[in-house]
């Protein structure tokens, strides 16, 4: 099933649900984020890469409906137009509030659902390489994969430097003025350590000669792709959808 | 004949530009992580990409805030993807202030930033109004509510919430991008393509 569902397939899902959570009612829209759900747990390609992704899913599914009950509520109680539908403890709730709150709630989770599904089930090296692939310079490829590297290496690296300045007496748990202050002195020394990395990476992938152009008779490598029809199959119902909304905006 | 756009970002990455704008890239993702320690209330996570803008150039900045809202998605974010126009907007709008000499004094730095600000905010508007109905699950979403409950439009209220918070960020922002590269030496700075913005 991961081998059917490629990473094309996967990316015109995120847009097929994105055209969704813009034309369809928030009913349709709730539905498809409880068969996102589902999917995660019962198909293969939906599974989570690691126990880390699996985690931050689950974390993120018990948020959003926190969030999603929140912003109906606020808004019920906030936009006072519409008939009075309840009164809970003096507060009063308002039905067009409600309708927005519920419209909001599900496309924001629908969008969020959608972005998550995709990068907790595709491990970031695959997902570059499929850029690669598609024709992403291989100097943005090896800019993305730096990135990973520091962003391993950073925060131990701010930790380090926050206790370093808290023992020479940063002002850390002062006012918020000092606070901002003490804020340069944690930064300027990791900007600093970063430029004199850049700069020694840099001479190294010079010398390697990485950032030389090419010469003309070297060929770029040719990679077959071929047309997935899931792929061509869930771009069309999107254009469908979207021409049906068209359609019925039109008509209104 | 103006270069092509693929050009213009092979010409700014090239040297230690690159490694740099990696760390760039991880510094707006981890800079929420220094704010938390300190306990100070600014998100800052477009510093990395305001220092791009200035010691690299606005063709590097605008890659460097995409892929960092591409990646801010991945790691369990993922409204930030659809404000990958705004950070576009931020790494132009500050590399253009850069080269025209606005990071050489600190007043001009300060002006830059409101106005950086007030951009930000008329850029994210739209967004956060008409795909997310104003709600970004963060707390200056009662601010929203609060315009909207006395009488404002859902448009107008992202308008008003953002011109509330965005300006002071960026110039915090703006002005710590200043001081770090003013205390940077002059060594180092020179193997940046922008060190003439700063100096």
């Amino acid at each position: 099933m991961r081998a059917n569902l490629d990473l094309s397939s996967k990316l015109a899902l995120v847009f097929l649900l994105w055209v969704c959570a813009f034309t369809l009612s928030w009913t349709f829209q709730f539905v498809l984020c409880l068969l996102l759900v589902i999917a995660r747990f019962v198909l293969p390609a939906f599974r989570p890469i690691s126990q880390r992704s699996a985690a931050a899913f689950s974390k993120f599914i018990l948020y959003s409906i926190s969030v999603a009950v929140l912003v109906v509520c606020l808004n019920a109680l906030f936009i006072k137009s519409g008939s009075m539908i309840a009164t809970l403890l003096g507060f009063s709730f308002y039905e067009d509030g409600l309708l927005f709150g519920l419209r909001t709630a599900s496309r924001l989770i629908l969008l969020s659902f959608s972005i998550l599904m995709f990068f907790i089930s595709t491990s970031l090296p695959v997902l570059i390489g499929y850029l690669q692939n598609k024709g992403l310079p291989p100097y943005l490829v090896l800019m993305l994969l730096l990135t990973l590297h520091f962003l391993d290496h950073l925060p131990s690296r701010i930790h380090q430097i926050f206790l370093a300045q808290q023992a020479r007496g940063a002002p850390v748990d002062a006012g918020v003025f000092s606070r901002t202050k003490a804020l340069l002195s944690i930064l300027s020394p990791l900007v600093l350590s970063s430029i004199v990395e850049s700069i020694e990476r840099g001479t190294a992938l010079e010398l390697r000669g990485f950032l030389s152009k090419p010469s003309p008779e070297r060929q770029p490598e040719q990679v077959e792709t071929r047309v997935n029809p899931l792929t061509v199959c869930l771009y069309f119902i999107s254009i469908v959808i979207i021409a049906y909304s068209i359609y019925r905006w039109l008509n209104i | 004949m103006p270069k092509p756009i693929r050009q213009r970002i092979a010409d700014e990455m090239t040297g230690a530009a690159l490694p740099f704008v990696a760390f760039c890239i991880a510094l707006n993702l981890t800079a929420g992580q220094v704010t938390a320690a300190l306990k100070i209330p600014l998100y800052l996570d477009s510093i990395g990409t305001i220092l791009v803008a200035v010691l690299v150039g606005p063709w590097s900045a605008i890659i460097c805030g995409t892929a960092a809202n591409l990646l801010a998605a991945a790691f369990g974010n993922p409204s930030m993807i659809f404000f990958i126009p705004v950070v576009i907007v931020i790494g132009a709008f500050t590399g253009f202030l850069a080269r025209k000499g606005w990071f050489r004094k600190w007043y001009l730095v300060v002006i830059g930033g409101i106005l950086q600000g007030v951009l930000a905010a008329l850029v994210s508007a739209p967004i956060s109004a008409y795909v997310f109905g104003g709600v970004m699950m963060a707390g200056t979403d009662f601010l929203v509510l609060y315009f909207r409950s006395v009488g404002n439009t859902l448009l107008d209220s992202v308008i008003f919430q953002g011109l509330a918070s965005d300006p002071a960020d960026k110039v915090v922002s703006y002005l710590i991008v200043f001081f770090l590269t003013k205390n940077l030496p002059q060594r180092l700075l020179s193997r940046l393509r922008g060190a003439t913005n700063v100096r």
